[in-house]
């Protein structure tokens, strides 16, 4: 008899797999129609507060009044769904005021309403420049509203970083710059809704610039408008959002688990440094050895992934108990094929935000007889430019630090790094419609494989401390391959 | 084939590309369900574009508009080709 090739079995072992893909670790709760039953009554609803609330103390570190304030916020909006959005507000609000206490203590000579006063004024000028977007559509600001807010903004952090004010004034502008850039995207997301239907109120307006179950810089899950199209209507829709939401949070916590262990194991007990570790060593003259440097790049890949996963789990999960049926931010990302689906698949309202804010823009205006060069120039104006800005602003302290000229070219490696990936993500949308090899091993290890191996070389290049040069990290890549230059 | 026709045979064909080979309902969520990313959305922009004459630069865009087959086709009628 003749022996199975490597194709034979790995496309039997690619069916099994694909014949029990049904299988979940955790059950699809959300499908069970008892359960659903269930979680619409007054005791199912208990239930669901009660394990979430668990679950959320567990897999967070709030503290017990912000604990309290937020499952507060939730079983109101669980019992009287009706009212969410109002309830929602009341509990920003209520959570906003609270860092009169929670901050009073960092700031001396009395200035404890600096925080409160800041946020609320970003919020009052945010929800003022959105009136106004939808008061004169047709004036130069209400055409194109999110220039003006993103240049508006970038000038006001030049002008300060150029001014270098220092002692109390420094302390107050250099707050302001930090409250701006927290609003920066929640604002930017509002002023994009301006054309959304009218409403009878802007209380999900409100309650997405501060949304009560978190975010990063990057607003989860974009804003108002989108609230409302993934909002839950009616009872069973609400039902299964929880069920998601709580099926997420325990997604979150396990994740959470094994990123507890592997750390301990990868860097505690076989004691591989982290990128960062390795680079500064390399460049004290004293590198680790080769394999694990190697090791090092290839673990932050995965430990990027699995940070993104439980920070953004435990958001949309929270999110998702608060009535609406977020997308999760990070979704299966090691099965991708292409790059372009990794990059939508890690970290996915950041590539929205990419995609809303530089893409389409570019992608609407320029180069529209050209279909290839379009697209190029719309990635290269999201992924390069877009991503380029965002982070500039964001680590706005190394203007303070640094001031704007040093700060800005300390990125130089970002920039890099952005330009290879737009590049590479350029590439992988135009051969995207491309007819895929069938089978396990040709159809999806290899291409999965050589997605990690790009993320994993372009990822030397994510140098978070900006401490080294181009030149430095690039000298450092050639070391890798045992190239000394 | 009527606009609507030819949209929804687009959409679903681009379903079909991504490997989802579920039955399509007019008014059902594309892109807010996850059916359809971002980049698909570029994709129906330039179908709409060349087959129709959209110009968005000039309409103005809301991805709302591209949810499903049903808000695509109301998007077509409302702006029509360009004018001149």
């Amino acid at each position: 008899m003749k022996p199975a090739s490597p194709s034979s079995w790995t496309d039997s072992l690619w069916s099994w797999c694909k014949s029990h893909r049904d299988f979940r670790l955790i059950p699809r709760i959300e499908t069970y129609p008892g359960v659903v039953a269930f979680a619409q009554t007054a005791l199912g609803k208990l239930v669901l507060l009660g394990m979430f609330g668990s679950g959320f103390w567990f897999a967070n570190d709030h503290g017990l009044p912000r604990w309290c304030l937020i499952m507060g916020t939730f079983t109101l909006t669980t019992f009287l769904p009706r009212h969410r959005r109002l309830i929602l507000s009341i509990g920003i609000s209520l959570l906003l005021f609270r860092q009169l206490f929670r901050h009073g203590d960092i700031f001396r000579g009395g200035i404890v309403l600096t925080p409160l006063a800041m946020n609320l004024s970003v919020i009052a000028v945010g929800m003022t420049l959105f009136w106004c977007a939808r008061r004169w559509p047709q004036s130069i600001f209400g055409r194109r509203p999110i220039i003006f807010w993103l240049s508006g903004v970038t000038m006001f952090i030049v002008c300060i970083a150029l001014m270098k004010p220092t002692g109390r004034a420094g302390f107050f502008l250099w707050f302001a710059v930090s409250a701006v850039v927290g609003y920066m995207w929640f604002i930017a997301y509002a002023l994009a809704d301006r054309n959304a239907k009218p409403v009878a109120d802007f209380t999900l307006e409100f309650a997405a610039l501060n949304p009560i179950w978190g975010s990063t810089n990057t607003p989860y899950p974009k804003g108002a408008s989108y609230l409302r199209r993934i909002e839950a209507k009616e009872s069973v829709q609400l039902a299964i959002t929880q069920l998601k939401g709580l099926k997420l949070l325990a997604w979150a916590i396990l994740l959470w688990l094994v990123q507890t262990e592997w750390n301990r194991f990868f860097h505690g007990y076989l004691g591989i440094p982290s990128p960062g570790e390795a680079m500064a060593m390399w460049a004290r003259g004293t590198p680790p050895a080769l394999h694990l440097r190697w090791a090092s790049h290839i673990l932050i890949f995965y430990e990027i992934i699995l940070r993104f996963s439980v920070y953004g789990h435990s958001i949309i999960a929270c999110c998702r108990f608060a009535g609406f049926n977020a997308l999760r931010n990070t979704y299966r990302p090691l099965s991708s094929v292409t790059l372009i689906e990794f990059f939508n698949r890690i970290y996915y309202y950041f590539k929205e935000l990419l995609v809303e804010f530089f893409y389409y823009p570019a992608f609407f205006r320029y180069w529209k007889s050209r279909r290839r060069l379009r697209i190029v120039f719309a990635t290269f104006a999201a992924v390069f430019f877009g991503n380029s800005f965002y982070h500039v602003i964001r680590d706005w302290y190394y203007f303070r630090d640094m001031g704007l000229v040093k700060g800005v070219l300390s990125d130089q490696c970002l920039f890099f790094y952005n330009a290879v990936l737009a590049a590479a993500l350029s590439i992988s949308q135009l051969r995207r419609r491309r007819t895929r090899p069938s089978g396990f091993l040709r159809g999806q290890f290899v291409p999965s494989c050589g997605v990690a191996v790009f993320y994993i070389l372009s990822m030397v290049f994510v140098d978070e401390s900006r401490t080294y040069s181009l030149a430095q990290t690039f000298k450092y890549f050639l070391s890798l391959f045992n190239i000394h230059w | 084939m009527n606009a609507k026709d030819e949209i929804r045979q687009f959409v679903q064909k681009l379903l079909t590309e991504n490997g989802d080979d579920r039955p399509l309902a007019d008014d059902e969520s594309l892109l807010s369900s996850g059916r359809l990313q971002s980049i698909d959305a570029v994709e129906i922009i330039t179908f709409l574009e060349k087959k129709f004459g959209t110009d968005f630069s000039e309409a103005g865009f809301d991805r709302e508009q591209l949810d499903s087959v049903d808000a695509i086709d109301a998007l077509v009628e409302s702006i029509g080709p360009p004018k001149g």
